[in-house]
Protein backbone atom coordinates (compact mmCIF):
# COMPACT_ATOMS: atom_id res chain seq x y z
CA UNK A 1 0.00 0.00 0.00
CA UNK A 2 1.38 3.89 -1.28
CA UNK A 3 0.55 6.38 1.37
CA UNK A 4 0.86 10.02 0.26
CA UNK A 5 1.60 13.03 2.29
CA UNK A 6 -2.64 13.87 2.00
CA UNK A 7 -3.43 10.59 3.84
CA UNK A 8 -1.12 11.08 6.56
CA UNK A 9 -3.95 12.33 8.80
CA UNK A 10 -6.22 8.92 7.22
CA UNK A 11 -2.89 6.63 8.83
CA UNK A 12 -2.49 8.42 12.17
CA UNK A 13 -6.28 7.87 12.78
CA UNK A 14 -6.52 4.36 11.78
CA UNK A 15 -3.57 3.56 14.00
CA UNK A 16 -4.97 5.83 16.63
CA UNK A 17 -8.12 3.29 16.88
CA UNK A 18 -6.27 0.59 16.81
CA UNK A 19 -4.29 1.84 20.01
CA UNK A 20 -7.13 2.98 21.75
CA UNK A 21 -8.75 -0.94 20.57
CA UNK A 22 -5.81 -2.49 22.22
CA UNK A 23 -5.02 0.05 25.74
CA UNK A 24 -1.94 0.36 24.11
CA UNK A 25 -1.08 4.26 25.34
CA UNK A 26 2.54 4.79 23.87
CA UNK A 27 2.91 3.94 19.64
CA UNK A 28 6.75 2.62 20.44
CA UNK A 29 4.51 -0.41 22.49
CA UNK A 30 1.59 -0.54 20.18
CA UNK A 31 4.45 -1.28 17.29
CA UNK A 32 6.18 -3.91 19.36
CA UNK A 33 2.69 -5.13 19.94
CA UNK A 34 1.55 -5.18 15.97
CA UNK A 35 5.37 -6.85 15.52
CA UNK A 36 4.97 -9.54 18.19
CA UNK A 37 2.10 -10.69 16.05
CA UNK A 38 -0.17 -11.62 19.01
CA UNK A 39 -3.96 -11.81 18.98
CA UNK A 40 -3.92 -11.03 15.15
CA UNK A 41 -2.88 -7.32 15.23
CA UNK A 42 -1.44 -7.33 11.85
CA UNK A 43 -5.02 -8.79 10.55
CA UNK A 44 -6.89 -5.86 12.36
CA UNK A 45 -4.97 -3.03 10.97
CA UNK A 46 -4.87 -4.15 7.68
CA UNK A 47 -8.91 -4.47 8.04
CA UNK A 48 -8.69 -1.04 9.36
CA UNK A 49 -6.38 0.15 6.12
CA UNK A 50 -8.35 -1.71 3.28
CA UNK A 51 -11.42 0.72 3.06
CA UNK A 52 -14.50 -2.47 3.16
CA UNK A 53 -15.03 -2.40 -0.79
CA UNK A 54 -17.89 -4.18 -1.85
CA UNK A 55 -18.57 -4.81 -5.12
CA UNK A 56 -20.46 -7.43 -6.86
CA UNK A 57 -19.46 -11.15 -7.11
CA UNK A 58 -16.64 -9.85 -4.97
CA UNK A 59 -16.44 -13.47 -3.49
CA UNK A 60 -17.69 -15.44 -5.89
CA UNK A 61 -15.74 -18.69 -4.86
CA UNK A 62 -18.32 -18.47 -1.85
CA UNK A 63 -21.22 -17.68 -4.12
CA UNK A 64 -19.74 -20.79 -5.90
CA UNK A 65 -20.07 -22.71 -2.55
CA UNK A 66 -23.58 -21.97 -1.79
CA UNK A 67 -24.91 -23.40 -4.45
CA UNK A 68 -22.40 -26.76 -5.46
CA UNK A 69 -22.43 -27.33 -1.62
CA UNK A 70 -25.24 -25.08 1.20
CA UNK A 71 -27.61 -25.04 -0.73
CA UNK A 72 -27.54 -28.88 -1.96
CA UNK A 73 -27.22 -29.91 1.71
CA UNK A 74 -30.16 -27.46 2.57
CA UNK A 75 -32.43 -29.01 -0.26
CA UNK A 76 -32.50 -32.33 0.74
CA UNK A 77 -35.07 -31.92 3.52
CA UNK A 78 -37.35 -29.75 1.54
CA UNK A 79 -40.08 -30.49 -1.29
CA UNK A 80 -40.72 -28.26 -4.19
CA UNK A 81 -41.83 -24.35 -3.46
CA UNK A 82 -40.54 -24.54 -0.05
CA UNK A 83 -38.88 -21.62 0.95
CA UNK A 84 -35.04 -20.80 1.35
CA UNK A 85 -33.98 -17.86 3.10
CA UNK A 86 -30.57 -16.49 2.57
CA UNK A 87 -29.36 -13.45 4.78
CA UNK A 88 -26.46 -11.03 4.31
CA UNK A 89 -25.91 -9.02 7.22
CA UNK A 90 -23.88 -6.45 6.77
CA UNK A 91 -25.38 -5.72 3.54
CA UNK A 92 -23.55 -2.63 2.75
CA UNK A 93 -25.13 -0.86 -0.36
CA UNK A 94 -26.47 -3.98 -1.28
CA UNK A 95 -23.83 -5.63 -3.48
CA UNK A 96 -24.19 -8.95 -1.75
CA UNK A 97 -27.41 -9.67 -1.47
CA UNK A 98 -28.31 -8.76 -4.46
CA UNK A 99 -24.80 -10.72 -6.28
CA UNK A 100 -26.63 -13.36 -4.33
CA UNK A 101 -30.22 -13.11 -6.37
CA UNK A 102 -27.93 -12.82 -9.66
CA UNK A 103 -25.71 -15.87 -9.16
CA UNK A 104 -28.83 -17.84 -8.45
CA UNK A 105 -30.69 -17.21 -11.10
CA UNK A 106 -27.88 -17.50 -13.51
CA UNK A 107 -26.08 -21.06 -11.99
CA UNK A 108 -28.17 -22.73 -9.86
CA UNK A 109 -30.60 -25.41 -12.03
CA UNK A 110 -32.87 -25.64 -8.90
CA UNK A 111 -33.58 -21.93 -8.36
CA UNK A 112 -37.41 -22.31 -9.45
CA UNK A 113 -38.25 -25.16 -7.31
CA UNK A 114 -38.37 -23.11 -4.30
CA UNK A 115 -38.94 -19.79 -3.25
CA UNK A 116 -36.22 -17.92 -2.28
CA UNK A 117 -36.42 -15.16 0.10
CA UNK A 118 -33.20 -13.47 0.52
CA UNK A 119 -32.54 -10.46 2.89
CA UNK A 120 -30.09 -7.68 3.57
CA UNK A 121 -29.44 -5.92 6.49
CA UNK A 122 -27.34 -3.29 7.78
CA UNK A 123 -27.15 -0.51 10.89
CA UNK A 124 -26.25 1.93 8.65
CA UNK A 125 -29.38 3.45 7.30
CA UNK A 126 -27.88 5.53 4.54
CA UNK A 127 -26.18 2.31 3.42
CA UNK A 128 -29.25 0.44 3.43
CA UNK A 129 -30.94 3.53 1.26
CA UNK A 130 -28.72 3.09 -1.17
CA UNK A 131 -29.28 -0.89 -1.48
CA UNK A 132 -33.02 -0.01 -1.81
CA UNK A 133 -32.26 2.48 -4.58
CA UNK A 134 -29.90 0.21 -6.22
CA UNK A 135 -28.32 2.24 -8.41
CA UNK A 136 -24.45 1.44 -8.44
CA UNK A 137 -21.11 3.01 -10.62
CA UNK A 138 -18.62 1.09 -12.42
CA UNK A 139 -16.10 0.13 -9.99
CA UNK A 140 -19.00 -1.86 -8.41
CA UNK A 141 -19.59 -4.01 -11.35
CA UNK A 142 -16.27 -4.73 -12.51
CA UNK A 143 -16.33 -8.31 -11.44
CA UNK A 144 -19.58 -8.79 -13.46
CA UNK A 145 -19.06 -9.96 -17.34
CA UNK A 146 -21.18 -7.66 -19.48
CA UNK A 147 -23.95 -9.95 -20.32
CA UNK A 148 -24.73 -10.12 -16.61
CA UNK A 149 -24.73 -6.41 -16.40
CA UNK A 150 -26.75 -5.83 -20.06
CA UNK A 151 -29.35 -8.58 -18.32
CA UNK A 152 -30.01 -7.18 -14.88
CA UNK A 153 -29.12 -3.24 -15.04
CA UNK A 154 -30.44 -0.15 -16.75
CA UNK A 155 -27.80 1.96 -17.61
CA UNK A 156 -29.16 5.46 -16.60
CA UNK A 157 -25.35 7.59 -17.23
CA UNK A 158 -21.78 6.72 -18.15
CA UNK A 159 -21.65 6.32 -14.30
CA UNK A 160 -24.65 5.09 -12.98
CA UNK A 161 -26.80 1.71 -13.67
CA UNK A 162 -29.86 0.96 -11.77
CA UNK A 163 -30.68 -2.91 -10.72
CA UNK A 164 -33.84 -4.02 -12.72
CA UNK A 165 -36.65 -3.58 -10.85
CA UNK A 166 -37.85 -7.44 -10.49
CA UNK A 167 -34.75 -7.78 -8.42
CA UNK A 168 -35.03 -4.72 -6.38
CA UNK A 169 -38.56 -5.68 -4.90
CA UNK A 170 -37.16 -9.16 -4.49
CA UNK A 171 -34.90 -8.21 -1.84
CA UNK A 172 -35.97 -7.26 1.81
CA UNK A 173 -33.58 -4.93 3.44
CA UNK A 174 -33.73 -4.21 7.11
CA UNK A 175 -32.15 -1.94 9.59
CA UNK A 176 -30.25 -4.75 12.22
CA UNK A 177 -27.80 -4.23 15.17
CA UNK A 178 -26.46 -7.74 15.02
CA UNK A 179 -25.90 -7.29 18.79
CA UNK A 180 -29.34 -6.51 19.25
CA UNK A 181 -31.44 -9.25 19.78
CA UNK A 182 -34.72 -7.95 19.83
CA UNK A 183 -33.42 -6.58 16.31
CA UNK A 184 -32.46 -10.07 14.87
CA UNK A 185 -35.18 -12.35 16.17
CA UNK A 186 -38.03 -10.78 13.93
CA UNK A 187 -35.64 -11.43 11.16
CA UNK A 188 -37.07 -15.55 11.36
CA UNK A 189 -34.50 -17.88 11.04
CA UNK A 190 -32.50 -18.66 7.36
CA UNK A 191 -30.84 -21.72 5.46
CA UNK A 192 -27.24 -19.49 4.58
CA UNK A 193 -26.24 -16.16 6.82
CA UNK A 194 -23.39 -14.28 4.98
CA UNK A 195 -21.98 -12.30 7.94
CA UNK A 196 -18.61 -10.96 6.66
CA UNK A 197 -15.76 -8.90 7.85
CA UNK A 198 -18.16 -7.26 10.84
CA UNK A 199 -17.49 -9.60 13.93
CA UNK A 200 -13.71 -8.93 14.07
CA UNK A 201 -14.76 -5.31 14.59
CA UNK A 202 -16.64 -5.94 18.30
CA UNK A 203 -15.70 -6.51 21.69
CA UNK A 204 -15.49 -10.19 23.63
CA UNK A 205 -18.58 -9.53 24.81
CA UNK A 206 -20.95 -8.04 21.80
CA UNK A 207 -19.20 -10.58 19.97
CA UNK A 208 -20.62 -13.09 21.74
CA UNK A 209 -24.04 -11.74 22.09
CA UNK A 210 -23.91 -11.18 18.17
CA UNK A 211 -22.86 -15.11 17.47
CA UNK A 212 -25.48 -16.24 20.27
CA UNK A 213 -28.20 -14.24 18.04
CA UNK A 214 -26.84 -15.67 14.78
CA UNK A 215 -26.93 -19.13 16.20
CA UNK A 216 -30.83 -18.32 16.65
CA UNK A 217 -31.25 -16.69 13.39
CA UNK A 218 -30.19 -20.15 11.77
CA UNK A 219 -32.38 -23.61 11.05
CA UNK A 220 -30.62 -26.18 12.75
CA UNK A 221 -28.09 -27.74 10.28
CA UNK A 222 -27.96 -24.50 8.56
CA UNK A 223 -24.90 -22.65 7.32
CA UNK A 224 -22.77 -19.30 8.39
CA UNK A 225 -20.02 -17.90 6.23
CA UNK A 226 -17.82 -15.42 7.78
CA UNK A 227 -15.01 -13.26 5.97
CA UNK A 228 -11.84 -14.79 4.25
CA UNK A 229 -9.84 -13.84 6.87
CA UNK A 230 -11.91 -14.55 9.97
CA UNK A 231 -12.64 -17.56 12.49
CA UNK A 232 -15.30 -18.74 15.01
CA UNK A 233 -12.54 -19.96 16.69
CA UNK A 234 -12.10 -16.81 18.23
CA UNK A 235 -15.74 -15.92 18.04
CA UNK A 236 -17.68 -18.74 19.81
CA UNK A 237 -17.33 -22.82 20.00
CA UNK A 238 -21.65 -22.80 19.51
CA UNK A 239 -21.11 -23.68 15.32
CA UNK A 240 -19.48 -26.68 14.04
CA UNK A 241 -17.22 -26.19 11.63
CA UNK A 242 -17.03 -27.98 7.80
CA UNK A 243 -15.04 -27.48 4.64
CA UNK A 244 -16.23 -26.96 1.60
CA UNK A 245 -14.59 -26.29 -1.59
CA UNK A 246 -12.03 -24.74 -0.71
CA UNK A 247 -13.77 -22.68 2.00
CA UNK A 248 -14.38 -23.37 6.00
CA UNK A 249 -18.25 -22.89 6.91
CA UNK A 250 -19.91 -23.09 9.88
CA UNK A 251 -22.88 -24.44 10.77
CA UNK A 252 -25.85 -24.76 13.78
CA UNK A 253 -25.75 -28.18 14.56
CA UNK A 254 -28.54 -30.68 13.15
CA UNK A 255 -31.37 -31.13 16.05
CA UNK A 256 -31.03 -34.77 17.85
CA UNK A 257 -33.14 -36.81 17.11
CA UNK A 258 -34.57 -38.14 20.74
CA UNK B 1 3.95 -35.14 3.38
CA UNK B 2 5.02 -31.16 2.15
CA UNK B 3 6.82 -30.08 -0.68
CA UNK B 4 10.29 -30.95 -0.27
CA UNK B 5 9.52 -34.12 1.65
CA UNK B 6 8.87 -32.40 5.34
CA UNK B 7 7.07 -33.78 7.48
CA UNK B 8 4.43 -30.68 8.93
CA UNK B 9 3.26 -30.54 12.40
CA UNK B 10 0.46 -28.78 14.02
CA UNK B 11 0.92 -27.43 17.46
CA UNK B 12 -2.23 -26.68 19.18
CA UNK B 13 -1.93 -25.08 22.46
CA UNK B 14 -3.18 -21.68 23.24
CA UNK B 15 -0.07 -19.97 24.84
CA UNK B 16 2.49 -18.24 22.11
CA UNK B 17 5.57 -18.44 23.83
CA UNK B 18 4.91 -22.55 24.24
CA UNK B 19 3.83 -22.39 20.95
CA UNK B 20 6.98 -20.94 19.48
CA UNK B 21 9.34 -23.55 21.97
CA UNK B 22 7.69 -26.25 20.33
CA UNK B 23 8.22 -24.78 16.73
CA UNK B 24 11.94 -23.65 17.18
CA UNK B 25 12.58 -27.65 18.44
CA UNK B 26 10.65 -29.12 15.55
CA UNK B 27 11.99 -26.83 12.82
CA UNK B 28 15.22 -27.73 13.99
CA UNK B 29 14.51 -31.12 13.75
CA UNK B 30 13.35 -30.58 10.30
CA UNK B 31 10.02 -30.34 10.13
CA UNK B 32 7.26 -27.85 9.17
CA UNK B 33 5.38 -25.96 11.59
CA UNK B 34 2.20 -24.81 11.98
CA UNK B 35 0.04 -22.85 14.87
CA UNK B 36 -3.34 -23.01 16.32
CA UNK B 37 -4.26 -21.54 19.56
CA UNK B 38 -6.92 -23.28 20.17
CA UNK B 39 -8.99 -27.03 19.79
CA UNK B 40 -11.47 -25.16 16.88
CA UNK B 41 -8.84 -23.29 15.23
CA UNK B 42 -6.73 -26.87 15.19
CA UNK B 43 -9.97 -28.29 13.54
CA UNK B 44 -10.18 -25.60 10.93
CA UNK B 45 -6.13 -25.87 10.14
CA UNK B 46 -6.49 -29.58 9.61
CA UNK B 47 -9.25 -29.41 7.08
CA UNK B 48 -7.62 -26.81 5.13
CA UNK B 49 -4.37 -28.53 4.97
CA UNK B 50 -2.22 -32.07 5.20
CA UNK B 51 -0.43 -32.87 8.64
CA UNK B 52 1.58 -35.73 9.46
CA UNK B 53 0.97 -34.54 13.29
CA UNK B 54 -0.72 -32.90 15.57
CA UNK B 55 0.76 -31.90 19.28
CA UNK B 56 -2.15 -30.96 21.57
CA UNK B 57 -2.33 -28.96 25.09
CA UNK B 58 -5.34 -30.64 27.19
CA UNK B 59 -5.91 -27.34 28.58
CA UNK B 60 -7.50 -24.29 25.92
CA UNK B 61 -9.96 -22.13 25.90
CA UNK B 62 -13.15 -22.39 23.59
CA UNK B 63 -12.30 -26.20 22.97
CA UNK B 64 -10.13 -28.15 25.71
CA UNK B 65 -7.83 -30.78 24.10
CA UNK B 66 -9.69 -33.82 25.20
CA UNK B 67 -12.82 -32.21 22.80
CA UNK B 68 -10.72 -31.65 20.25
CA UNK B 69 -9.05 -35.03 19.84
CA UNK B 70 -12.86 -36.99 20.88
CA UNK B 71 -14.09 -34.53 17.77
CA UNK B 72 -11.61 -35.29 16.27
CA UNK B 73 -11.70 -38.70 15.54
CA UNK B 74 -15.25 -38.89 15.27
CA UNK B 75 -14.87 -37.26 11.84
CA UNK B 76 -15.76 -39.33 9.18
CA UNK B 77 -12.27 -38.46 7.02
CA UNK B 78 -8.86 -39.59 6.45
CA UNK B 79 -7.50 -36.51 8.85
CA UNK B 80 -9.52 -38.40 11.82
CA UNK B 81 -6.80 -41.22 12.26
CA UNK B 82 -4.25 -38.68 12.36
CA UNK B 83 -1.15 -39.20 15.14
CA UNK B 84 -2.04 -36.88 18.10
CA UNK B 85 0.65 -36.67 20.87
CA UNK B 86 -1.12 -34.88 24.22
CA UNK B 87 0.35 -32.27 26.39
CA UNK B 88 -0.44 -31.63 29.73
CA UNK B 89 0.54 -30.45 33.19
CA UNK B 90 -0.89 -33.21 35.16
CA UNK B 91 0.83 -37.07 35.73
CA UNK B 92 -2.11 -38.56 37.05
CA UNK B 93 -3.45 -41.48 35.68
CA UNK B 94 -6.66 -40.72 35.38
CA UNK B 95 -6.25 -37.94 33.35
CA UNK B 96 -3.45 -40.43 30.63
CA UNK B 97 -6.66 -42.54 30.70
CA UNK B 98 -9.29 -39.72 30.00
CA UNK B 99 -6.43 -38.90 27.13
CA UNK B 100 -6.20 -42.26 25.44
CA UNK B 101 -9.92 -42.56 25.41
CA UNK B 102 -10.61 -39.81 23.34
CA UNK B 103 -7.70 -40.80 20.95
CA UNK B 104 -4.31 -39.77 22.02
CA UNK B 105 -1.49 -41.56 20.87
CA UNK B 106 0.90 -40.73 23.06
CA UNK B 107 0.81 -38.15 26.48
CA UNK B 108 3.08 -36.18 27.74
CA UNK B 109 3.79 -34.66 30.90
CA UNK B 110 5.00 -30.62 30.89
CA UNK B 111 7.69 -29.42 30.88
CA UNK B 112 9.57 -31.19 27.69
CA UNK B 113 12.67 -30.33 26.58
CA UNK B 114 13.34 -29.78 23.24
CA UNK B 115 15.06 -33.01 22.77
CA UNK B 116 12.17 -34.85 23.90
CA UNK B 117 9.47 -33.33 22.03
CA UNK B 118 11.59 -34.18 18.91
CA UNK B 119 12.31 -37.29 19.62
CA UNK B 120 8.28 -38.31 20.37
CA UNK B 121 7.57 -36.39 16.72
CA UNK B 122 9.87 -38.81 15.31
CA UNK B 123 8.34 -41.70 16.46
CA UNK B 124 4.36 -41.09 16.02
CA UNK B 125 5.81 -39.50 12.26
CA UNK B 126 7.76 -42.61 11.32
CA UNK B 127 11.25 -40.81 11.18
CA UNK B 128 14.11 -43.01 11.71
CA UNK B 129 17.72 -40.76 12.74
CA UNK C 1 -39.52 -15.08 -10.37
CA UNK C 2 -38.28 -17.53 -7.71
CA UNK C 3 -37.32 -14.78 -5.40
CA UNK C 4 -39.86 -13.75 -3.06
CA UNK C 5 -39.72 -11.37 -0.77
CA UNK C 6 -41.97 -10.67 2.92
CA UNK C 7 -42.39 -8.67 5.38
CA UNK C 8 -40.66 -9.27 8.65
CA UNK C 9 -42.62 -11.34 11.25
CA UNK C 10 -43.32 -9.86 14.39
CA UNK C 11 -42.26 -12.90 16.88
CA UNK C 12 -42.81 -12.66 20.24
CA UNK C 13 -40.04 -12.27 22.61
CA UNK C 14 -39.76 -14.23 26.12
CA UNK C 15 -41.49 -12.92 28.85
CA UNK C 16 -39.46 -10.92 30.81
CA UNK C 17 -40.01 -11.73 34.70
CA UNK C 18 -37.89 -13.26 36.83
CA UNK C 19 -40.89 -16.45 37.62
CA UNK C 20 -41.10 -17.23 34.50
CA UNK C 21 -37.14 -17.39 33.27
CA UNK C 22 -36.70 -19.07 36.18
CA UNK C 23 -38.97 -22.01 35.82
CA UNK C 24 -37.93 -22.52 32.40
CA UNK C 25 -34.37 -22.78 32.93
CA UNK C 26 -35.72 -25.38 35.53
CA UNK C 27 -37.83 -27.24 33.75
CA UNK C 28 -37.25 -26.34 29.83
CA UNK C 29 -36.73 -27.90 27.06
CA UNK C 30 -32.94 -27.04 26.13
CA UNK C 31 -33.92 -24.59 23.50
CA UNK C 32 -36.25 -23.01 26.60
CA UNK C 33 -33.44 -22.81 28.68
CA UNK C 34 -31.40 -21.36 25.81
CA UNK C 35 -33.45 -18.53 25.46
CA UNK C 36 -34.16 -17.74 29.05
CA UNK C 37 -30.64 -17.79 29.62
CA UNK C 38 -30.13 -15.01 27.01
CA UNK C 39 -33.15 -13.21 28.25
CA UNK C 40 -32.19 -13.20 31.58
CA UNK C 41 -29.42 -10.81 31.15
CA UNK C 42 -32.09 -7.93 30.92
CA UNK C 43 -33.55 -8.63 34.20
CA UNK C 44 -32.17 -6.52 36.88
CA UNK C 45 -31.48 -9.26 38.93
CA UNK C 46 -30.96 -11.75 36.36
CA UNK C 47 -27.40 -12.62 38.13
CA UNK C 48 -28.90 -14.59 41.14
CA UNK C 49 -31.45 -16.31 38.47
CA UNK C 50 -28.35 -17.24 36.12
CA UNK C 51 -25.94 -18.12 38.65
CA UNK C 52 -28.49 -20.75 39.95
CA UNK C 53 -29.03 -21.95 36.62
CA UNK C 54 -25.46 -22.69 36.14
CA UNK C 55 -24.99 -24.45 39.26
CA UNK C 56 -27.57 -27.20 37.60
CA UNK C 57 -26.46 -26.75 33.84
CA UNK C 58 -24.89 -29.57 31.84
CA UNK C 59 -26.02 -28.46 28.50
CA UNK C 60 -23.07 -26.72 26.62
CA UNK C 61 -24.64 -24.55 24.46
CA UNK C 62 -26.81 -23.70 27.43
CA UNK C 63 -23.85 -23.03 29.37
CA UNK C 64 -22.34 -21.01 27.12
CA UNK C 65 -25.50 -18.35 26.84
CA UNK C 66 -25.75 -18.31 30.41
CA UNK C 67 -21.93 -17.61 30.79
CA UNK C 68 -22.71 -14.99 28.07
CA UNK C 69 -25.24 -13.42 30.26
CA UNK C 70 -23.18 -13.20 33.39
CA UNK C 71 -20.72 -11.26 31.42
CA UNK C 72 -23.15 -8.84 30.27
CA UNK C 73 -24.61 -8.25 33.71
CA UNK C 74 -20.87 -6.42 34.36
CA UNK C 75 -21.29 -5.70 37.75
CA UNK C 76 -18.25 -7.18 40.41
CA UNK C 77 -20.71 -9.27 42.03
CA UNK C 78 -21.01 -11.31 38.59
CA UNK C 79 -16.90 -12.05 38.85
CA UNK C 80 -17.63 -13.33 42.08
CA UNK C 81 -20.07 -15.58 41.35
CA UNK C 82 -17.98 -17.00 38.51
CA UNK C 83 -14.99 -17.43 40.64
CA UNK C 84 -16.15 -21.03 42.27
CA UNK C 85 -16.22 -22.19 38.90
CA UNK C 86 -11.95 -21.63 38.01
CA UNK C 87 -11.80 -24.43 40.87
CA UNK C 88 -14.08 -26.60 38.82
CA UNK C 89 -13.23 -30.40 37.74
CA UNK C 90 -15.28 -29.65 34.67
CA UNK C 91 -12.95 -28.29 32.07
CA UNK C 92 -15.29 -26.83 29.71
CA UNK C 93 -16.54 -24.95 33.13
CA UNK C 94 -13.41 -23.70 34.05
CA UNK C 95 -12.84 -22.46 30.43
CA UNK C 96 -16.47 -20.98 30.25
CA UNK C 97 -15.99 -19.27 33.38
CA UNK C 98 -12.38 -18.00 32.38
CA UNK C 99 -14.22 -16.66 28.84
CA UNK C 100 -16.49 -14.67 30.84
CA UNK C 101 -14.42 -13.16 32.91
CA UNK C 102 -12.18 -12.12 30.37
CA UNK C 103 -15.08 -10.49 28.79
CA UNK C 104 -15.17 -8.13 31.72
CA UNK C 105 -12.10 -6.76 32.87
CA UNK C 106 -13.53 -3.80 35.55
CA UNK C 107 -15.56 -6.42 37.56
CA UNK C 108 -12.62 -8.91 37.69
CA UNK C 109 -9.94 -6.59 38.86
CA UNK C 110 -10.75 -6.34 42.42
CA UNK C 111 -10.64 -10.26 42.87
CA UNK C 112 -7.06 -11.17 41.03
CA UNK C 113 -4.58 -10.42 43.79
CA UNK C 114 -7.12 -13.09 45.62
CA UNK C 115 -7.04 -15.52 42.69
CA UNK C 116 -3.09 -14.77 42.35
CA UNK C 117 -2.12 -15.92 45.24
CA UNK C 118 -4.88 -19.00 45.52
CA UNK C 119 -3.58 -22.41 47.11
CA UNK C 120 -4.45 -24.11 43.77
CA UNK C 121 -2.00 -23.85 41.19
CA UNK C 122 -4.17 -24.29 38.37
CA UNK C 123 -6.46 -21.44 39.49
CA UNK C 124 -3.24 -19.01 39.89
CA UNK C 125 -2.55 -20.49 36.06
CA UNK C 126 -5.76 -18.83 34.77
CA UNK C 127 -5.41 -15.83 37.30
CA UNK C 128 -2.77 -15.08 34.90
CA UNK C 129 -4.68 -15.06 32.03
CA UNK C 130 -6.42 -12.79 33.45
CA UNK C 131 -3.86 -10.15 33.97
CA UNK C 132 -3.61 -9.75 30.48
CA UNK C 133 -6.84 -7.98 29.83
CA UNK C 134 -6.01 -5.40 32.18
CA UNK C 135 -4.92 -1.86 31.85
CA UNK C 136 -1.02 -2.19 31.04
CA UNK C 137 0.04 -0.69 34.15
CA UNK C 138 -1.72 -2.57 36.50
CA UNK C 139 -1.40 -5.94 34.94
CA UNK C 140 2.87 -4.82 35.48
CA UNK C 141 2.16 -4.45 38.60
CA UNK C 142 -0.16 -7.81 39.69
CA UNK C 143 2.65 -9.60 37.55
CA UNK C 144 5.97 -8.33 39.79
CA UNK C 145 5.13 -10.49 42.48
CA UNK C 146 4.44 -13.88 40.57
CA UNK C 147 7.76 -13.43 38.90
CA UNK C 148 9.61 -12.58 41.83
CA UNK C 149 8.29 -15.28 44.34
CA UNK C 150 5.78 -17.66 43.02
CA UNK C 151 6.92 -21.55 42.91
CA UNK C 152 5.46 -23.21 40.49
CA UNK C 153 7.11 -23.57 37.10
CA UNK C 154 3.63 -23.72 35.07
CA UNK C 155 2.34 -20.60 37.02
CA UNK C 156 5.32 -19.01 36.20
CA UNK C 157 5.37 -20.21 32.70
CA UNK C 158 1.51 -18.36 32.11
CA UNK C 159 3.03 -14.86 34.00
CA UNK C 160 5.93 -14.80 31.68
CA UNK C 161 3.52 -15.71 28.44
CA UNK C 162 1.82 -12.28 29.73
CA UNK C 163 4.66 -10.48 30.52
CA UNK C 164 5.71 -10.93 27.05
CA UNK C 165 2.97 -9.25 25.86
CA UNK C 166 2.23 -6.23 28.23
CA UNK C 167 5.58 -6.16 30.18
CA UNK C 168 7.52 -3.57 30.64
CA UNK C 169 11.14 -2.93 31.30
CA UNK C 170 11.21 -2.77 35.30
CA UNK C 171 9.69 -6.48 34.74
CA UNK C 172 13.45 -7.19 33.53
CA UNK C 173 15.47 -8.03 36.46
CA UNK C 174 11.97 -9.88 38.16
CA UNK C 175 12.00 -12.06 34.77
CA UNK C 176 15.54 -12.72 35.16
CA UNK C 177 15.58 -13.97 38.99
CA UNK C 178 12.72 -16.42 37.87
CA UNK C 179 14.93 -17.84 35.33
CA UNK C 180 17.38 -18.37 38.13
CA UNK C 181 14.32 -20.23 40.38
CA UNK C 182 14.26 -22.49 37.66
CA UNK C 183 17.49 -23.93 36.26
CA UNK C 184 16.61 -26.69 35.30
CA UNK C 185 13.09 -25.36 32.87
CA UNK C 186 13.94 -25.43 29.33
CA UNK C 187 10.74 -24.41 28.37
CA UNK C 188 10.87 -21.91 30.89
CA UNK C 189 14.19 -20.30 30.23
CA UNK C 190 13.05 -20.25 26.04
CA UNK C 191 10.12 -18.41 27.55
CA UNK C 192 11.66 -15.98 29.70
CA UNK C 193 14.42 -15.26 27.03
CA UNK C 194 11.90 -14.31 24.45
CA UNK C 195 9.75 -12.22 26.79
CA UNK C 196 13.22 -10.17 27.80
CA UNK C 197 14.09 -9.88 24.16
CA UNK C 198 10.70 -8.33 23.53
CA UNK C 199 10.87 -6.39 26.17
CA UNK C 200 14.32 -5.09 25.62
CA UNK C 201 13.27 -4.24 22.19
CA UNK C 202 10.34 -2.45 22.76
CA UNK C 203 12.25 0.29 25.12
CA UNK C 204 15.16 0.61 22.61
CA UNK C 205 12.04 1.16 20.18
CA UNK C 206 10.84 3.97 22.44
CA UNK C 207 14.68 5.39 23.01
Amino acid sequence: MVFTEAKRYYVERRIAERMAATSIDSFPAYFAFLRSEIRDEVEHIINAFTVNETYFYREDHQLECLTKDLLRERIQEKRRGDAIRIWSAPCSTGEEPYSIAIWLLENWSEVDNFNIEIVGSDIDTRVLGAASAGIFGKRALMRLPPDLVARYFEQLDDERWLILDDLRQSVQFSRVNLVETRQTRPQGQFDVIFCRNVLIYFDDESRRVAAENLYDNLLPGAFICLGHTESMSRISPLFEVCRYSDAIVYRRPREMKP
Amino acid sequence: MTPGGKKSVLVIDDASLVRAYYRQALEKAGYRVDEAMNGLEGLEKLLMHPFDVVIVDVNMPQMDGMTFLSTLRSKDLPLAGIPALVTSTEAGEQDVAAARRAGANYYVVKPISQEALANYIDLLTGVAR
Amino acid sequence: MPLVRRGSSETAAPRLDASTLTAALAGGSIDERWTAARAAAELPNGLALLSDALSREADPRVREAIFTSIARTRIPESAAALLPYLHSDDASLRAGALDALRAMPEATAPHLPGLLTDKDADVRVLACELVRNQPVGEANRLLRPILATESQANVCGAAVEVAAEVGGPDLLPLLAECAGRFPDDPFLGFAIQVASDRIGSQASNRG
